[in-house]
């Protein structure tokens, strides 16, 4: 490693069995940002943990990597801007060497011979969409405080451990309800239209929303976008509103931060915040099995053979490899069975990094700082609907949107100086592909993806040192993203609070005793939020504290 | 002053006959005014060709809630229920799957396809079953306002609540998926045969402008599995004379319990005094007076065309404005100078007496609205067809039959050209369409009626053409539809109630808008 640059890596062991002990209190299953954060918190707690992971690195899919020498590609989350405030608080991430960028852009939409700048700045943005449509710009204020009005809503369910849905889960333990209830007072408190207005808005589409509000196809376009994230649906679809808010929790445009050394460097803080207080962790190891007797989880099987006795089981791998793998049918009730097989993964994305010899060219950019935040190829809302369409009969999207980001332009540790990375995130990219393989037609759709890309910055292919493409089945088969579903299964509403990651399992228990899910199957679901992680640790801490 | 009645209702289709029915066996002097020459709205029976009779637009009768057929004792008044005892889905390789109402017959030809999706088809039966019953008093009750802190709101909230969690845990789960998945996804949980998931996901999407894998399907699924006929739950079936006999019954029983009804009456304005309406402005200028009206047309034509703006706050005008109507169906009416010779099943059997869906795969569905969504109509659409004159001869001349195509999807506005030129290549594409499962049916089609949305909304009123007088997606259900805090019936203007397909529960001949907008009226009224 360069000694110039500032060290972001956590301190962690190499591969190789270190472990002090072969008892602890929780294990926690993959160190991911979320099993990061749920081991963080249990370990300020006092408790003894222990975090196992597959992978070499740590950040599971927010993991950085030298793919090749000299430049640090984002592996899944290409930055950390909707990861909670409040977290990086109590654990002092920043002491712990998370630095945030911050770019004053939101989002820069690309259409043909168009360009619109979606500041972060309110008022500079406004004055942008009056380029393209004066009554778009005179009502984007309002639009504004409407989705901050939506989503604080959504913050506050988020925070919250989902209700029971059965009378004795509602009624015998009121306490549990009593944060469902200020939030529903909450809500009532700002008058009757807003009760209303809340609960309407949650079935509809990205699409409606949008048209409810604005004309303008590229304003629509861009913005639809982050309806789509993590999700194999189109922007038609009901449910892409509530999830175009659930982007939109930490401010909309939803802010990009990258922290510096790339996302992998909020999983080195969490590391480095908890293993200062004691916690162990384990790369280069995979957790076999989950030791189940008197139907309870009581410990694990590396893949050394190595048992490892616990008290608890915080599992960040997806709940069906958790489950069905990890746990085996002979200890799950057959209904159980039946809703962890009918989880609805369908993983939509692909990833193209790119080593660039120099910046690129974008049509219609004039100022660099334009490039800083994402850079949405997604001009309008039947654009990203027919991305769509695509992926629905099993062909990788022929326009795909595209969401790109250069981090190295706020962030000298990236790469060498005067080079750069292009992160690009694609979507649509079905797991499964009619009639193809993915491992045959890997180079071909990064092919696509350039020449796509090219279409708005001709210089692109020139510019491009290496290459990187991650497909939905690599991101299967090597950072355990079940059918490539970056967000351990998709967030459509019949997969959400209760529901998720299935029916009546919605509170971070598993059906196993003793085993939790705390990764992104659980509410509130994907995103580098660190929420499933840090809700997860509480219920943990609260059961360990009654055992 | 012309004349005096206690009530106006505007419109005389199915929920404005039920409403008027209700109120005028509670003793009140109640007028209906049509604008067509006949009742019955989209509830109609038309001699289209001399000797074929058609149901023109709504063309089978189950959810229509039987204390209705009880209190307005619709049987006295002509109705007669006749069967449709059987689905035939023809397949493009020549197979064909077929249910029909032998329970173990059904099962033996699943079976045929996929032994598993046997099993698991009567196991979803009795799901399906529970679920129905479980949302069914929903159907009997005035949707309960949860921005409201009135008591009676509250209580009637709580009262939901309990209902909902009495279901138990894992039922309510169910009841989550099923209000919120696409009819695709909820039924590949389920089902491996294509023909028989898309069948069934057919009935999710009818009516509505979305696909089978569009999330939010998997309810109107529901929404039509409530079918009951004397009690049975599921069962589908026709009106004698076509669905103008049941629009018939309904207008007699009206008219027993004191009704007047009055067609060739399009009003065009309702009047109003201050933020009172005091009765309603025809189109030949004559004014007619009453303490209350009640409209039973979609919300937009309810509130936007017929009151002044002015009345309404401007909050719920936006509602009204933004509420979704996107018709996505069409009709094609045949007459036939024989019976349709199918290749998967030849000759006269039982097939004919059913209905017959042209839904192979739940891909065929998605195509279908995949080339509506940007505003083409299906080129290989999903047809619905029924051949009422199979079981009631009157209905055609001897050896004649006439066939019902109900098809989606039709935009209303479509992308290339317009309704007026393009409406004919639209009934090629139903004629090429069916002709591919019936190579006889060009021989033997003696004529065509072909009804686009556009055609729809001009001869019923209907906007945009939409059967349901605006989709049944989750924001425009319960206490949403049309518009919060005006789902009870009631709207800004005081006497002025809203009954049609465009309030709780929705579309479909149920009859349930008309009956609760009556009970609420006469609670107004203290009677």
């Amino acid at each position: 490693m360069d000694e110039a640059r500032p060290t972001w890596r956590a301190k962690i062991p190499d591969s190789g069995l270190r472990l002090m002990k072969s008892e602890y209190d929780v294990v926690v299953i993959g160190a991911g940002h979320n099993g990061l954060v749920t081991a963080a918190y249990l370990a300020r707690a006092g408790r003894r943990v222990l975090v196992v992971e597959a992978r070499k690195v740590v950040g599971g899919a927010a993991a950085t990597e030298e793919i090749f020498p000299g430049y640090r590609f984002d592996i899944g989350a290409s930055h950390a801007g909707l990861f909670r405030a409040e977290i990086q608080r109590e654990l002092r991430l920043e002491e712990h060497g998370l630095e945030l960028i911050e770019s004053p852009m939101g989002a820069l939409g690309l259409a043909e011979g168009k360009i619109l700048r979606l500041w972060r700045d309110p008022e500079a943005a406004q004055q942008e969409i009056e380029r393209h449509s004066s009554v778009d710009a005179s009502r984007y204020r309002d639009f504004l405080a409407w989705v901050e009005d939506q989503a604080s809503l959504l913050r506050g369910a988020q925070n919250q451990v989902p209700p029971e849905l059965s009378p004795e889960g509602l009624f015998n333990n009121l306490p549990k309800l009593v944060p469902w209830l200020r939030l529903a007072l909450r809500l009532r408190g700002r008058g009757r239209r807003a009760v209303t207005e809340f609960l309407r808005t949650i079935p509809i589409s990205a699409e409606q929303l949008l048209d409810e509000w604005f004309e303008s196809p590229l304003l629509k376009g861009t913005l639809a976008s982050s309806g789509v994230e993590g999700t194999m649906q189109g922007p038609k679809a009901s449910g892409t509103g509530l999830m175009l808010l659930y982007q939109a929790t930490n401010g909309f445009p939803a802010p990009v931060r990258y922290p510096r050394g790339g996302t992998g460097a909020l999983a080195a803080a969490l590391v480095n915040a908890a293993t200062e207080r004691g916690a162990e962790i384990q790369t280069g190891e995979r957790v076999e099995k989950i030791l189940i007797s008197d139907y309870r989880a009581h410990g694990v099987v590396l893949s050394n053979g190595q048992k490892i006795r616990c008290r608890a089981i915080a599992s960040s791998a997806d709940p069906r490899h958790t489950l069905l793998d990890l746990v085996g049918a002979q200890d799950l009730e057959l209904r159980v069975m039946r809703r962890v097989r009918n989880i609805r993964f369908r993983g939509s994305t692909a990833k193209v990094n790119l080593a660039l010899d120099g910046l690129p060219k974008f049509e219609g950019v004039q100022d660099v700082r334009e490039l800083t935040g994402r850079i949405l190829i997604s001009p309008s809302t039947e654009y990203l609907e027919r991305a769509y369409d695509d992926a629905k009969y099993r062909r990788w999207s022929r326009a795909p949107y595209l969401d790109m980001s250069i981090p190295t332009l706020l962030d000298d540790t990236r790469a060498p100086e005067g080079k750069h990375v292009l992160s690009v995130t694609v979507r649509y990219a079905p797991y499964q592909l009619e009639q193809r393989d993915w491992d045959k037609e890997r180079e071909a759709f990064g092919d696509h993806v350039v020449s796509t890309i090219a279409r708005y910055a001709t210089d692109l292919p020139d510019l491009i040192l290496h290459r990187q493409v991650i497909t939905p089945l690599d991101y299967e088969r090597e950072y355990g993203l079940p059918e490539g579903s970056i967000y351990h299964g998709q967030m459509a509403l019949d997969q959400l609070l209760t529901m998720r990651p299935i029916p009546g399992f919605g509170r971070y228990r598993s059906p196993v005793e003793g085993l939790y899910f705390c990764g992104a199957g659980a509410h509130p679901g994907g995103g580098v939020t660190g929420l499933p992680g840090r809700n997860a640790a509480r219920i943990i801490a609260r059961d360990l504290r009654r055992r | 002053m012309t004349s005096r009645y206690d009530v106006i209702v505007i419109g005389a289709g199915h929920n404005g006959l039920v409403n008027a029915a209700y109120l005028a066996r509670a003793g009140l002097k109640v007028l209906v005014l049509e604008q067509r020459e006949i009742v019955g709205g989209a509830t109609v029976t038309e001699e289209l060709f001399p000797g074929y009779k058609y149901s023109v637009f709504s063309y089978v009768v189950s959810i229509l809630r039987p204390e209705i057929i009880q209190d307005l004792e619709l049987p006295r008044h002509g109705l007669t229920l006749l069967p449709l005892p059987s689905t035939l889905t023809p397949l493009p390789n020549g197979d064909y799957l077929y249910r029909d109402d032998d329970h173990y017959h059904t099962l033996r030809e699943i079976g045929r396809h996929s032994p598993h999706d046997a099993e698991a088809y009567e196991e979803y039966g009795h799901a399906m079953y529970f679920m129905a019953k479980a949302i069914k008093p929903i159907l009997r009750m005035v949707p309960s306002d949860p921005s409201s802190l009135d008591p009676r709101e509250l209580k009637r909230l709580a009262d939901l609540g309990s209902h909902f969690l009495g279901i138990g845990e894992d039922n309510l789960h169910t009841l989550i998926k099923l209000m919120t998945m696409s009819s695709a996804d909820f039924l590949d949980e389920w089902f491996d045969t294509e023909p028989l998931k898309a069948t069934m996901a057919a009935s999710g999407i009818i009516g509505t402008f979305m696909g089978p894998r569009s999330p939010g399907t998997a309810y109107v699924l529901l929404h039509h599995y409530m079918g009951e006929i004397d009690g049975v739950y599921r069962a589908w079936g026709f009106a004698k004379g076509g669905t103008g006999g049941l629009a018939e019954a309904i207008a007699s029983s009206a008219r027993s319990f004191g009704a007047e009804i009055r067609t060739d009456s399009p009003v065009v304005a309702v009047v109003t005094r201050g933020n009172k309406a005091t009765g309603v402005a025809l189109e030949d200028g004559t004014e007619l007076n009453a303490k209350r009206v009640v409209s039973s047309l979609d919300p937009r034509r309810t509130f936007l065309d017929l009151v002044p703006a002015d009345l309404l706050p401007s909050e719920f005008v936006a509602d009204i404005q933004r509420f979704r109507f996107r018709g996505s169906s069409g009709k094609v009416n045949l007459a036939l100078d024989a019976a349709p010779e199918f290749t998967c099943w030849p000759g006269n059997g039982p097939h004919l007496r059913g209905a017959i869906s042209i839904s192979p795969s739940i891909d065929y569905l998605e195509r279908a609205y995949d080339q509506a969504k940007y505003g083409e109509f299906s080129h290989r659409p999903f047809i619905d067809i029924v051949i009422p004159s199979m079981i009631d001869p009157d209905m055609a001349p001897p050896g004649k039959h006439v066939m019902s195509c109900f098809v989606q999807y039709a935009p209303y506005e479509l992308a290339e050209g317009d309704w007026e030129t393009r409406r004919e290549e639209f009934g090629d594409a139903v004629i090429d369409t069916l002709s591919e499962y019936i190579p006889n049916l060009k021989d033997i089609l003696l004529h065509r009626q072909v009804l686009t949305p556009l055609d729809i909304e001009r001869i019923t009123g209907l906007s945009e053409g939409n059967i349901f007088q605006g989709e049944l997606d989750l924001s425009q259900l319960f206490f949403l539809r049309p518009a919060a805090g005006y789902a009870n019936y009631r709207t800004p203007i005081r006497g002025y109630y809203q009954c049609g397909s465009g309030t709780h529960p929705g579309g479909g001949i149920t009859g349930a808008p008309g009956r609760l907008a009556a009970l609420e009226i006469l609670r107004d009224l203290g009677l």
